[in-house]
C-alpha cells in the first residue's frame, strides 16, 4: 500500500484524477456506501419516471421496490456462495419463513413494520441454526440437494399441514399500519423528493438495502470476511492453517440467512401479503440464476443480475411476441453464463472496462486469439 | 388391514419407488462413475412423457402446437412405452456428448448450476410448444382396474392393485435387475466399474472408457424417458415435471450413498414405504414426507446409507 502511493506521487503528479486514484477510491467503504446510497436515490427515477431512459426501460415505481428487495436476497445469497462457496438450493426456506413470521406476527401479536420486519430476520436466523446443524456436515453437491429437499419440506409442511396457520395457498393479509405509528408508508411525497423517492416506503427499503451493503462492504473488507473467501478457495488449506472452519461456515451462513429473512420481512410489509409461493423450489432457482447471472462475489453483480431478472419477468414479459419467451431467454442465457463466462455480467463488465483502459494489451490478446486460431500443430 | 388393503398399500409404496428409482438410477450412475451431477436428467423424463404423448395419443394442445390442430401420431400406449426408451436413449447420447462431457473436469457446482438452466429452458419450451396447462395420458381399457389375466381372471388377493401399478412395478423390476446383471455379467460393464475405480488406470490398460460411459450414460436416459411415459401415466403432465421428478430423485440418490446403485436402490424403497404410509396415516404430509425422510436419514449419515469412501471429498 505505502509503496503504491509513493509511486503515485512519483508518477502521476501530473493528474489528480489517475486511473490509480481512482482504483484507489472504488473500493473504499466510504466510495461503496455513497454509491448505494446514490444507486437508491436515482433507481426508481431512472427506472420508471426519467425522460428517455425510462422511456427504453419501460419501468415502474412498484417493480423498482421489488428489486430492490430481491437484491437484498441476492446479496444475501451471494454471501453464502459468491463469498463463502457454498451453493444452497434451498434459499426460499429463509425468505418464505420470514415472510410467514412477519405476516403471523403482525396479524397475532403486533403490527409495526420495524418489529415485523426484525421478527422475519430472527425467524431466518433461528431457521438457519438449525439449518446449519444438518447441512454443515454435508459437501458441496450434498449441501446443495439437501438445503432443497428441507426448502421443499417446508413448503408441503405450509401448504397442507399447517394450513390453519398459513392458510395454505391462499396466503395471509397483513394490513398496513404507519412506521412507529406514524409515518405513513404509503405518503407520497411532491417536489423533488416525490420525484426521486415517491413515498416512505421507497425510503423505508431504500435504507435497508443501503444498509445491507454497508454490512457486506465491511464483512467483505474485514478479516474474517477474507477467511469466508480462504474457505471458498481451499477449504482443506484453510483447516490447516489452524482456523476452524466449520464456525466460519456457521457464520456465514447466518448471516446470509439473516440477510434473505430481511429480504423475507420486507416482502411482507412491501406486498402486504406472505404465501406459501416464498418457499416454493422456483424462488431458490430465480435467487441462484439472478446472482450466478449478475456475477458471483461481487457487490454490483447480484444487484444487476437481479434488475436484469425482473426487468425480463416484469416488462419483457409484456412485450407483444418476445413477452412469451421471458423465461427461455433468461434460462438459456443463464446457462450461457454458466458455460463460457462464470463471471457474469459484472465480470464481462470488468473485464472489458479493464481492456479498453489498456489498448496495448488488447491488440496483444487479439494476435494471440488469431495465433491460437491457426493450427500449429504442436500443442502436446 | 385386510389382504386387499395390504396388497393397495404395497403396490402404491412400489410402484412409487419403481418411477422414483427408473429415474434415479441414471442419475446414480452417471454422478457415482462419471462424477457428474445432472440435474438435466429432468429434461429425459419430460421429454419421455411429452414424446410417448405423441406416440400414444393425438390431441389438441395449448401453447403454439395449438395452431396445427390435432399432433400426435395415436398409435396407442404400447408403442409408446416400447419406442420413447429408444427415442430417449438417442437423446442421451446427444446430451452426454454436447452437454455432459465439456463439464467432467470442471468443478460439481458448474455442473449443477449449468444443467439447472437447460432444465429450466427445456421446461419452458415445453410450456411454449404445448401450453401450460397439464395432459393426461389416454390409458386403454386393459390399464384400468384391477389386473385380469387370461384364463385365470384376477389373481387371489391381488383385486386391490391396479394394472398400471402392477405393470410400473414389473418393469422396474426386470430393468433393475438387468442393470445390476450388465455390471456384473458384461465386459462394458467392467469397464465401467474399471472407469469408475480409476479411470486413468483403465486407459492405460487399453481400455477405452469413453464408449461404456456414452453407454451407460445412455441407457440411464431411456430408463428416465420410460419413467416419463409411465408417470405420464400415473399421474399428469405438465411442463414442470422436470423440476418435479428430479428434486425427489436426487435427493434419493443422496440419500442412497452416491456412487451405490444398492443404496440408491433402497433410498427408493424407502421413499416409497414413507409416502405410502403418509398416505395412509397422514394424507396431508404425503408429499412433505419424502423430504422428511432424507433430512433424517441424512443428519444420522451424512454420507447416505451406503457411503461410498471417493465421492464428496
Amino acid at each position: 500500500m505505502s509503496m503504491d502511493t509513493i509511486r503515485n506521487s512519483v508518477a502521476g503528479d501530473s493528474s489528480v484524477l489517475s486511473w490509480e486514484t481512482w482504483n484507489r477510491i472504488k473500493h473504499t467503504e466510504r466510495f461503496v456506501f455513497l454509491s448505494s446510497v446514490l444507486f437508491v436515490l436515482l433507481f426508481s427515477y431512472a427506472f420508471g419516471r426519467a425522460p428517455v431512459i425510462s422511456d427504453v426501460f419501460k419501468g415502474y415505481h412498484g417493480l423498482a421496490m421489488t428489486i430492490l428487495i430481491w437484491s437484498i436476497f441476492a446479496l444475501g445469497f451471494n454471501l453464502l456462495l459468491g463469498q463463502t462457496g457454498l451453493l444452497s438450493f434451498g434459499h426460499a426456506m429463509f425468505f418464505g419463513t420470514a415472510s410467514y413470521a412477519a405476516a403471523l406476527f403482525a396479524i397475532h401479536v403486533y403490527n409495526e413494520p420495524l418489529l415485523v420486519v426484525l421478527v422475519g430476520t430472527l425467524a431466518a436466523v433461528a431457521l438457519g441454526v438449525v439449518a446449519a446443524l444438518i447441512l454443515l456436515r454435508l459437501h458441496t453437491v450434498y449441501f446443495s440437494i439437501v438445503a432443497l429437499a428441507i426448502a421443499q419440506f417446508l413448503y408441503f409442511l405450509a401448504r397442507e399441514p399447517l394450513v390453519e396457520i398459513t392458510k395454505g395457498i391462499n396466503g395471509l393479509d397483513v394490513k398496513r399500519v404507519p412506521l412507529l405509528g406514524i409515518v405513513e408508508l404509503d405518503h407520497e411525497y411532491s417536489g423533488l423528493v416525490g420525484a426521486l423517492l415517491v413515498n416512505n416506503l421507497y425510503i423505508f427499503i431504500g435504507v435497508f438495502f443501503v444498509a445491507v451493503v454497508a454490512l457486506i462492504t465491511r464483512i467483505r473488507k474485514s478479516p474474517y470476511g477474507l477467511i469466508f473467501k480462504a474457505i471458498r478457495e481451499n477449504e482443506t488449506r484453510t483447516a490447516f492453517v489452524g482456523l476452524d472452519v466449520w464456525r466460519y461456515k456457521f457464520a456465514a451462513f447466518i448471516l446470509s440467512a439473516a440477510i434473505v429473512g430481511l429480504a423475507g420481512g420486507l416482502m411482507a410489509v412491501n406486498t402486504q401479503f406472505a404465501g406459501v409461493e416464498r418457499l416454493y423450489w422456483s424462488v431458490s432457482g430465480d435467487i441462484v440464476v439472478m446472482t450466478v447471472l449478475g456475477g458471483l462475489g461481487s457487490l454490483a453483480g447480484p444487484v444487476i443480475g437481479t434488475f436484469v431478472f425482473f426487468y425480463f419477468k416484469g416488462i419483457v414479459n409484456g412485450f407483444p411476441t418476445l413477452g412469451n419467451y421471458w423465461l427461455l431467454l433468461l434460462a438459456l442465457s443463464f446457462t450461457a453464463v454458466v458455460w463460457v463466462y462464470p463471471d457474469g455480467i459484472w465480470g464481462m463488465l470488468t473485464d472489458f472496462t479493464a481492456a479498453l483502459r489498456d489498448p496495448k494489451g488488447l491488440v496483444a490478446k487479439a494476435k494471440r486469439r488469431l495465433a491460437s486460431l491457426v493450427p500449429t500443430g504442436g500443442d502436446r | 388391514m385386510s389382504i386387499d388393503g395390504i396388497v393397495g398399500f404395497l403396490f402404491i409404496a412400489l410402484s412409487v419407488a419403481s418411477l422414483y428409482l427408473l429415474v434415479a438410477v441414471g442419475l446414480s450412475i452417471v454422478f457415482g462413475s462419471l462424477k457428474y451431477v445432472n440435474m438435466a436428467h429432468g429434461v429425459l423424463y419430460l421429454a419421455g412423457a411429452y414424446i410417448g404423448l405423441l406416440i400414444a395419443s393425438s390431441e389438441q394442445y395449448g401453447g403454439l402446437l395449438g395452431e396445427a390442430g390435432q399432433v400426435g401420431l395415436g398409435w396407442g400406449f404400447v408403442p409408446a412405452l416400447i419406442l420413447t426408451p429408444v427415442v430417449i436413449f438417442v437423446l442421451g447420447i446427444v446430451m452426454e456428448r454436447f452437454v455432459a462431457k465439456p463439464f467432467y473436469e470442471r468443478d460439481l457446482l458448474d455442473q449443477l448450476l449449468v444443467t439447472f438452466g437447460i432444465l429450466i429452458a427445456a421446461q419452458e419450451l415445453v410450456a411454449i410448444l404445448f401450453g401450460r396447462t397439464g395432459t393426461i395420458y389416454p390409458r386403454p381399457e386393459w390399464l384400468t382396474g384391477a389386473i385380469s389375466l387370461p384364463a385365470i381372471g384376477t389373481p387371489p388377493g391381488m383385486s386391490a392393485a391396479s394394472t398400471i401399478r402392477v405393470l410400473v412395478v414389473a418393469l422396474t423390476l426386470l430393468l433393475i435387475l438387468a442393470i445390476f446383471a450388465f455390471f456384473k455379467y458384461t465386459d462394458y460393464g467392467l469397464a465401467v466399474r474399471a472407469g469408475t475405480e480409476d479411470s486413468e488406470m483403465a486407459q492405460m490398460l487399453g481400455i477405452r472408457v469413453g464408449r461404456p460411459f456414452l453407454l451407460i450414460f445412455a441407457v440411464g436416459s431411456a430408463y428416465a424417458g420410460l419413467a416419463g411415459v409411465l408417470g405420464g401415466s400415473l399421474f399428469n403432465v405438465t411442463s414442470g415435471i422436470g423440476m418435479e421428478i428430479i428434486i425427489p430423485s436426487l435427493v434419493i440418490v443422496i440419500m442412497g450413498g452416491v456412487g451405490s446403485l444398492r443404496g440408491t436402490v433402497v433410498g427408493a424403497l424407502l421413499a416409497g414405504l414413507f409416502f405410502a404410509t403418509a398416505t395412509e396415516l397422514v394424507p396431508s404430509m404425503t408429499r412433505a414426507s419424502i423430504y422428511l425422510l432424507a433430512i433424517v436419514v441424512l443428519t444420522l449419515r451424512p454420507n447416505g446409507i451406503y457411503p461410498s469412501t471417493e465421492i464428496g471429498q
